[in-house]
């Protein structure tokens, strides 16, 4: 026989696996036009109070440019999050500086929409069409956004249209007969002398059948997979003259992926479908939102008619309340917000010891900003989390920036931060029947960072920007789904993530043209520090897997009046596929390249963008040690009309 | 054009010169780098899909991780479940996470270069390979896409044409394949409540028999006498070759949660060796190390003969040394440790990721 128990073992726990235990990888970049200055925009999650914090916000235009794709494929242009992805349409986890699939909280007008189950988010399934904003916040903010804010928070949001009407219709066909499509309305009308109405409806709907001209690539076989998403996005903004907004916001979405779909006795189907639904009130300086959020995973394998089905829902209410803090007459005043969160989880998933399960977490918080004098801001957050079961760690944070040069053509600023974050259990690790653990501990971590940003106004013609950030995060009770123990999830690590990130903006306009340069260079070590076995002593000081040590990233265009060529380079180095570091993925690069020409009469707009991905035909290997594709071609159209 | 005429035909007598000498040549010594020593099988770690085979010489306690991707600069992708060699060919079961990617794959003997393989769906979760004459015999789950071990098969496969010519139908599935005079005895994987114990016979490759047993089978080998050893749920049997006859039964112990497994036989053909795994609340697996002697009466599990667990267990024909191998996790790198037959250690050398066997040349 021989150690079959050990393979069944690995078919059983097969999907919380497959999703819960991830570390990390690939590919890094920038943007367009990183915006590394304290953003303030008025948004659904606090950024001024992340003051020390470096917050880039990716803009509309970079967006535009890949409106077609999902969210890794932006945040590997632009960002050096290395995404640890089982294929194109397959899973993709996040690892944000060095941390793991858990430790990157992405939050959607404010809300947290990792899975309850899983903690994480799987990349390919959120597509760009689904949110207006995006941002990354790098480093622990757990203090101000709460659990899962470990390595880095992806900030999704909502924007209200300016436009009494904007339609846009598009369409994308790519090879392998891929294909995506999107309808975008915006509307806004006052409604009466005090009240105004906007709103946005969005529909998207992708099918990737990746039928590739050959199986294989060098020997590697190309994982035949399909995968089709659909999804609407309604925002429902109401605004009043006397400073009071309500606001509505639904997102419902579906991703379904089926692997080697022509064997009807080994296709595997895992279907993620969410929604997510909103209601915020905000009246002058106090705001109340309440969210409704179903989580539904379907999976089986052959027969796929009747698959295993987990439901999680999560109900969480919020208030908030802003005030200022007078502290002396010759001062500025303190800014304060101050507010709780309610959060109840109810899940059905048919691999937990017993069904439903059912979880409260409350989080009490208080954020505060104060600009002493025009050079300084400073932060101190303060956040308290309870859950069933047991009290998280306390988490505050403190974060200072200083202007060490202010002129008019040159700006130098200092900051730097110290925090705590920490991360509650998922409910897979507690519940799950067996390799799940009741008593598992929340992981927590202190993350320090320095970080220095420099503009000039006037360099080389143009405006240049470019930052550099230390940082270093220690977590203790790093959940591990212990691979020595049949995959029973233990608080077995501790993880020391340290590294540098260095990024350069460029951007520069000259009569009719326009050219920029956005370059990032991360370098990540991320290591295990404790020893707790015989064998473990083989992995410490070794690099997390699927971690690369390198990434790089740049972005350059050309745009002459509005006919725009950008280039883009993503590169990583090597990934360690195992925790003693014995086995890698070789390192890569990819260039792809866009060009894209807008055709505009009177309020009309027609834009014809051309992609050639993969421009090198560079062979890599995925997670599952499949091929990669080579260069592929997209070619979209898409049709808009502004009222305005 | 001339010149290149002539040139090809001196070629070619040059190398019909050489051709002739080399067949003139008494027993020509085997090329490559892999002519002699220990080859690991290691299964990797599922979902990545990562297996290989390790090499070292007997007398090295390092070893190249994996040969295959040392011959060839590509991988096997997949875990290997077995390897076995005929006179020149190797024949390799890799076994992939994704449906359909599963392979027997050929490589020349002692260079480990690729010689083609044969996937699905002629072999789809491939277990054990035996080699009979110009036959392989490897065991396959089937699809086994529900887990259910319905309808796996022994492929039999033609070395010369490279082409699987007949499926043996098996259901529970088919594993570990034990050989003899024409006889191949087949078990079931120990996840079944198989206990039919198949025989075939392999002059016509038709179930000869099939033998209810009082649990899961796994076939161990033959001994010195002759006389074929079966182990059936916590039972050793030992068979008739000819009547298939049982004619001895030892207890191995008495707790039907522990479950024997990674048997392998002395040199002398007079020892079994076998690890007894047993699983805790959490699917830990743990265990020990046996023996026992064919005239024993009943097997002793009071007395291990080594107090540890290992995922693999075989006898060094060459030098009857016991090599275990040792998984610390599907993470990371495995060990081969070497025993003297007193039980005593010798070394342990790193290998690949989860060993489960060795074959030794």
């Amino acid at each position: 026989m021989r150690f079959s128990v050990f393979t069944i073992l690995r078919f059983v726990s097969y999907w919380i696996l497959w999703a819960s235990f991830a570390l990390t990888t690939t590919a890094y970049a920038q943007k367009d036009s990183i915006a590394l200055d304290p953003v303030t925009v008025k948004g659904f999650v606090p950024q001024k109070f992340m003051s020390g914090l470096k917050i880039q916000r990716i803009d509309s235009a970079s967006l535009a440019l890949v409106r077609f794709q999902n969210i890794s494929d932006v945040l590997s242009a632009y960002t050096p999050i290395a995404f640890k992805n089982y294929g194109p349409g397959q899973l993709s986890t996040a690892s944000f500086r060095g941390t793991s699939a858990n430790h990157t909280a992405v939050i959607w007008n404010g809300l947290n929409i990792n899975a309850p189950t899983l903690g994480q988010t799987d990349f390919s399934t959120i597509p760009v069409a689904g949110f207006d904003q995006l941002s990354v916040q790098y480093g622990s903010a757990a203090s101000i956004v709460g659990s899962d804010a470990v390595g880095g928070s992806i900030l999704l949001g909502s924007n209200a249209s300016a436009n009494p009407l904007h339609v846009s219709v598009g369409r994308q066909q790519e090879s392998f007969h891929n294909h995506q499509a999107r309808v975008d309305i915006g509307y806004a009308l006052p409604l009466n002398s005090q009240w105004a109405f906007s709103g946005k409806t969005a529909l998207y709907h992708g099918r990737m059948n990746n039928d590739y001209p050959k199986p294989t690539r060098n020997t590697y076989a190309l994982l035949p997979t399909e995968t089709s998403q659909k999804g609407i996005v309604q925002d429902l903004f109401f605004r009043a003259k006397n400073d009071q907004e309500i606001s509505a916001h639904v997102w419902l979405t579906d991703n379904n992926l089926i692997l080697t779909p022509d064997d009807s006795q080994g296709r595997e189907m895992t279907r993620t479908s969410a929604y997510r639904t909103m209601v915020r009130y905000q009246v002058r300086t106090l705001t109340l939102r309440t969210a409704w959020v179903r989580d539904i995973i379907d999976y089986a394998k052959g027969d796929i008619s009747r698959p295993d089905h987990s439901v999680t829902d999560k109900f969480a209410s919020r208030i908030e309340k802003d005030f200022t803090l007078n502290i002396g007459s010759n001062v500025n005043p303190v800014s304060i917000k101050t507010g709780g969160e309610w959060t109840h989880y109810r899940s059905r998933v048919p691999g937990y010891a017993y069904s439903p399960v059912s979880e409260n977490r409350t989080d009490f918080f208080l954020l505060s900003r104060w600009q002493p004098t025009s050079r300084i801001t400073a932060s101190i957050n303060l956040r308290q989390g309870l859950v069933t079961g047991f009290i998280p760690p306390f988490t505050p944070s403190v974060g200072l920036e200083y202007s060490l040069i202010q002129k008019t053509l040159y700006s130098l600023l200092l900051k730097g931060s110290y925090g705590r974050s920490y991360r509650v259990p998922t409910l897979n690790e507690r519940y799950w029947k067996d390799l799940g653990n009741p008593g598992i501990r929340p992981e927590t971590g202190w993350n320090k960072e320095l970080g220095l940003e420099q503009a000039f106004k006037a360099a080389l013609g143009g405006t240049l920007r470019t930052s550099a950030t230390f940082y270093h995060n220690r977590i203790k009770d790093w959940t591990y789904w212990n691979p020595a123990r049949s995959y029973r999830v233990e608080n077995l690590q501790q993880v020391l993530a340290r590294g540098i990130e260095l990024q350069l903006g460029y951007q520069r306009q000259n009569g009719l043209w326009r050219t920029g340069l956005d370059a990032g260079y991360a370098f990540n070590k991320s290591t295990q520090e404790k020893a707790y076995d015989n064998y473990s002593q083989e992995i410490v000081g070794k690099q997390l897997v699927f971690v690369p040590e390198h990434t790089a990233n740049a972005n350059a265009f050309g745009q002459f009046r509005s006919t725009k060529l950008t280039g883009q380079l993503q590169a990583a180095s090597k990934r360690y596929t195992t925790f003693d570091n014995s086995q890698f993925l070789d390192g890569y690069g990819l260039v792809n390249l866009l060009t894209e020409t807008t055709f505009a009469f009177d309020n009309f707009k027609l834009v014809l963008q051309g992609q050639i991905r993969n421009v090198t035909d560079t062979f890599y290997l995925n997670v599952r040690n499949n091929a990669m594709p080579g260069r592929s071609f997209a070619l979209s159209l898409t049709f808009s009309y502004d009222s305005q | 054009m001339k010149m290149k005429k002539q040139l090809a035909s001196s070629l070619a007598i040059a190398f019909s010169t050489l051709a002739v000498w080399s067949c003139n040549q008494s027993d020509p010594a085997p090329k490559g780098d892999y002519v002699s020593g220990v080859f690991v099988m290691n299964e990797g770690n599922f979902l990545q899909n990562n297996g290989g085979i390790s090499h070292f010489a007997r007398e090295n306690n390092t070893a190249t991780a994996d040969v295959f991707a040392a011959a060839n600069g590509t991988a096997l992708k997949g875990g290997v479940q077995d390897y076995a060699a005929s006179e020149e060919q190797g024949i390799i079961l890799v076994d992939n996470s994704a449906a359909g990617q599963d392979k027997v794959q050929f490589v020349e003997r002692y260079t480990f270069k690729d010689e083609g393989t044969i996937g699905a769906p002629d072999i789809e979760n491939p277990r054990e390979v035996v080699i009979v004459g110009r036959k392989a015999y490897v065991s396959c789950w089937g699809s086994n896409s529900d887990y259910q071990y319905g309808t796996g098969y022994i492929a039999v496969i033609d070395l010369t044409t490279k082409k699987v010519t007949q499926k043996i139908n098996i259901a529970k599935g088919p594993e570990n394949l034990v050989y003899n005079a024409g006889k191949l005895f087949v078990g079931t994987t120990t996840f079944t409540n198989g206990k039919i114990l198949t025989v075939i016979n392999t002059n016509t490759d038709q179930v000869a028999q099939s033998i209810p047993m009082e649990g899961v089978v796994t076939p161990i080998g033959v001994d010195v006498n002759g006389k074929v050893w079966i182990n059936a749920g916590i039972k050793a049997l030992r068979l008739n070759p000819e009547s298939l006859v049982t004619e001895a039964t030892l207890a191995i112990g008495t707790d039907a949660a522990k479950v024997p497994g990674s048997f392998t036989m002395s040199n002398d053909l007079k020892t079994i060796f076998f690890v007894l795994t047993e699983f805790d609340a959490n699917f830990n697996a743990s265990g020990k190390t046996y023996k026992f002697n064919i005239t024993d009466s009943q097997v002793d599990v009071s007395k291990p003969f080594i107090s540890r667990y290992f995922t693999g267990l075989t006898i060094d024909p060459t030098q009857g040394l016991l090599y275990a191998a040792v998984t610390p996790s599907q993470t990371q790198s495995g060990y081969a440790v070497r025993y003297r037959g007193d039980g005593n250690v010798v070394d342990s050398i790193k290998v690949g990721i989860t060993p489960t066997g060795f074959f030794f040349q």
